[in-house]
């Protein structure tokens, strides 16, 4: 792995953690009344009885807040501090007695359009932020959601700060979310072309809810949303963690395989769906287990895959190891994107992996489909066969030039025949036998020797990879001493049943003394090998082995899974 | 001359056995055919022959094995292979011939012609000689040679090291394998050339060869002429 690689993880980092500054504002416990009196807004007001805590306002009753705020640092002079507020109600804000700003209609929401904004800010008059103790009194009502009483995040800097920042946050997150928006749509359109690569359409979903992950929880800016469609928000984004959940360990069970995958991927989703239907109302902590069950699954893969010794198995465990620590020293939002962001990263990196070994098991397969070609090319200008043949043919026209003359016709036979099929990676059975019985014509010439073909149950219909029977009939006729009377005989069986389709090639020969022992995996059986490989993969047996009579050899071909 | 054929290709064996006897004529007192390589090597080994013509693929398998047992005998070796890219290492084994298939009558003869006629090879190739040894055959490297003298129907290899090997091929027959640096100073020694420091003359005008490690081989009275037209 690369350094360059390892920066492009940490990259995301950046934009999350840059927003961090000294506090320019202490605030103290809240304090809640219901009931709706103007002066409850006045600075000085002795407020010792309100109450502390306050869980639950019925039918939208209005009620008050304060919260008293000490300004550690006034404001430069044109530069006005800013209160934003993160708050489920609609309310009126007052600022040491003053009204600084109003959200909705508080106690008029049942009558009124919802107005009541979310998130919120508003500036502060800059006489009214002096150094020293402030009182924030707020009237509100919250008719939509009764239980969340109270301020859930407040904020006092610099006003256009407060404003601007959320907005440059926004802006690298977006740029951040639609880089996988990207991704996800790249790997889409790969998957489209070849829609066997299942790892890229879980990847292009899991960027494309990561894409919506992002964007939901970013909406801030983008897009005003009342108070009450909060819960909303947050299903959709526990649901999208859910989804990125249940693929990421889903993609990587398919990159590091493992025994009994569907039964553990099962039990996974299983728990995944426990916590997400039981614990709807706490969504950090729905979003948390989630998470956890994600990293510990995870782990689990990656060891194996390590134990296997997978491709970039290493690299995802000292990624999930990177998440957990990022995940104690950062906050948990921001831990959940950059962990996931490394996550996605780090598929994206096997993606490419897997992507490049297939590369090269395509330039290899080329390579292979060139060399045996020529391999099959070959076999009539080896010299063995070339000069040999020679040799005998020269000696016929010497001799008896007319046999001479059926030689060069055989020949030019078998020639004819090779050029036919040269280019193939399948003929018709037929043209093999062809081969096969054009050959024993030149051998016989040569050796003298009677050379018989038999053939029994040959379906003509069937193919079979050029040159592999003529391989065997070559072994064949090379190892093989003649009977009596001068002769050799070849015998091809086929035999289809609906587990495999087998030929059975026999030699009728005697062996050559102590020849057997040392007759060991030569080319021709490499070759035929290579050629089976090539057509059926996987789906196919060769055996070759002495028998009584001479020598067998079978070619099981099983269909295709 | 007795002649054994080592060939597996029937019509080619044919071929060479009507050729050889067209060249031979009255000269060839037999002529075997065979096929395999276990039936030759059990031949070689129960017959006198002179030569032995052999094809170094036999049934797919390699016939150097045969070839290392073959130039370890007293008969001279004539390979005649498909396989042209053999040829240097079957002079290396120290054949007499390597005749290429296809081949005519004419190739045939020019290469038995180098028995028959006693011509020196003139492929400077050879590399080692194969000597037989209990339990196998031992390659002794032409470099590690220092002279050879005739013992009746075999030779013994005198070596750098002082040690001594026997070979069943006649001091004539190896003098045609190692004509290009050895040469034939006396009846019964040949010398390779670059051990022989100095031509001293002693006594009784006879002529002595003194090698680099001191020893002295004595100069055919016959050979003195010609070495020293060739040599200084």
């Amino acid at each position: 792995m690369n350094w360059g690689f390892l920066f492009g993880l940490l990259l995301p980092l950046l934009p999350v953690v840059s927003f961090s500054q000294e506090p320019v504002f202490k605030e103290y416990g809240t304090l809640f009344r219901i009931g709706d009196q103007p002066e409850w807004a006045a600075k000085d007001l002795s407020d010792g009885h309100w109450k502390s805590d306050l869980t639950y306002v019925a039918d939208g009753e209005v009620f008050w807040s304060r919260t008293k705020i000490d300004i550690l640092k006034a404001p430069g002079s044109l530069r006005p501090y800013g209160l934003r507020l993160e708050v489920y109600a609609e309310y009126e804000v007052f600022w040491d007695g003053v009204l600084i700003g109003k959200n909705g209609n508080p106690g008029q929401e049942a009558d009124l359009p919802a107005e009541g904004e979310l998130w919120t800010t508003f500036s502060i008059p800059i006489h009214l932020t002096n150094e020293g103790e402030h009182v924030m009194a707020m009237r509100l009502s919250n008719y939509y959601f009764p239980d969340h009483v109270g301020i859930y995040d407040l904020k006092i800097d610099n006003y256009n700060d407060l404003v601007t920042q959320r907005l440059i946050q926004n802006s690298y997150m977006h740029v951040f979310a639609g880089a996988f928006l990207v991704a996800s749509i790249y790997f889409l359109f790969l998957f489209l072309g070849n829609k066997k690569e299942y790892p890229m359409l879980i990847f292009s979903i899991s960027c494309f809810l990561f894409f919506g992950l992002t964007m939901t929880h970013f909406v801030r800016t983008t897009l005003p949303i009342h108070y009450s469609l909060h819960v909303i928000r947050l299903e959709v984004i526990t649901s999208l963690m859910f989804g990125i959940s249940f693929l990421i360990p889903l993609y990587l069970s398919i990159q590091f395989p493992y025994p009994k995958r569907k039964f553990f991927l099962g039990i996974y989703t299983g728990i995944l769906v426990y916590f997400f239907i039981t614990k709807q109302h706490f969504f950090d902590f729905t979003i948390l287990s989630m998470v956890i069950c994600l990293w510990v699954f995870a782990l689990g893969i990656a060891v194996f895959g390590i134990y296997k010794k997978a491709k970039g198995a290493v690299l995802v465990l000292l990624t999930l190891f990177l998440c957990l620590f990022i995940g104690y020293s950062v906050s948990f939002n921001v831990s959940l994107f950059t962990g996931f962001s490394l996550i996605l990263l780090n598929m994206m990196y096997l993606l490419s992996l897997r992507i490049k070994e297939q590369r090269l098991a395509y330039e290899n397969s080329l390579v292979q489909s060139t060399r045996l070609r020529l391999e099959l090319l070959k076999k009539n200008i080896r010299p063995h066969f070339l000069m040999n043949t020679l040799t005998s043919l020269i000696d016929w026209i010497e001799e008896a030039p007319k046999k001479g003359v059926l030689f060069i016709e055989a020949l030019a036979k078998e020639f004819d025949l090779l050029n036919q099929i040269e280019n193939q990676t399948l003929i018709p059975i037929e043209q093999e036998i062809a081969l096969c019985r054009a050959h024993l014509d030149i051998m016989g010439y040569r050796k003298e020797i009677c050379y018989v073909w038999e053939e029994e149950g040959i379906d003509p219909g069937q193919k079979i990879p050029p040159g592999i029977l003529h391989t065997l009939l070559e072994n064949g006729i090379t190892h093989s001493m003649p009977l009596e009377g001068n002769r050799i005989q070849f015998k091809l069986i086929f035999e289809s049943t609906k587990a495999y389709k087998c030929y059975t090639f026999l030699t009728f020969a005697s062996p050559i003394p102590q020849d057997a022992n040392t007759r060991k995996e030569g080319t021709g059986l490499r070759y035929i090998k290579a050629r089976l490989t090539e057509s059926y993969q996987g789906q196919w047996e060769l055996t070759s082995g002495q028998v009584n009579h001479g020598w067998k050899s079978t070619i099981k071909i099983m269909p295709r899974r | 001359m007795n002649i054994l054929i080592v060939e597996d290709e029937s019509r080619i064996a044919k071929r060479i056995e009507r050729m050889t006897r067209a060249i031979f004529a009255n000269g060839l007192q037999s002529l075997k055919h065979i096929n395999t390589l276990q039936e030759a090597m059990t031949f070689i080994r129960n017959n006198e022959l002179d030569l032995v013509l052999l094809d170094l693929n036999l049934n797919g398998s390699s016939g150097f094995d045969l070839l290392t047992s073959a130039v370890s005998e007293s008969f001279h070796t004539i390979i005649i292979s498909a396989y042209r890219d053999q040829a240097i290492t079957a002079f290396e084994y120290g054949v007499l011939d390597f005749v290429p298939k296809p081949f005519n009558q004419e190739r045939l003869a020019q290469a038995f012609n180098r028995i028959y006629t006693k011509e020196k090879t003139k492929n400077n190739t050879i590399k080692f000689l194969a000597v037989k040894k209990r339990g196998g055959i031992q390659l002794v490297p032409i470099a590690d040679l220092v002279y050879i003298k005739g013992a009746g129907a075999y030779s013994e290899l005198f070596l750098e090291d002082g040690t001594k090997e026997l070979h069943d091929k006649s001091l004539e027959k190896l003098e045609q394998l190692l004509s290009y640096s050895f040469e034939r100073i006396h009846k019964s020694y040949l010398v390779k050339m670059s051990e022989v420091t100095h031509i001293s003359v002693a006594s009784g005008s006879k002529y002595m060869a003194e090698l680099r490690n001191g020893l002295r081989i004595p100069i055919g009275r016959t050979k003195y002429k010609d070495l020293k037209a060739k040599w200084i």
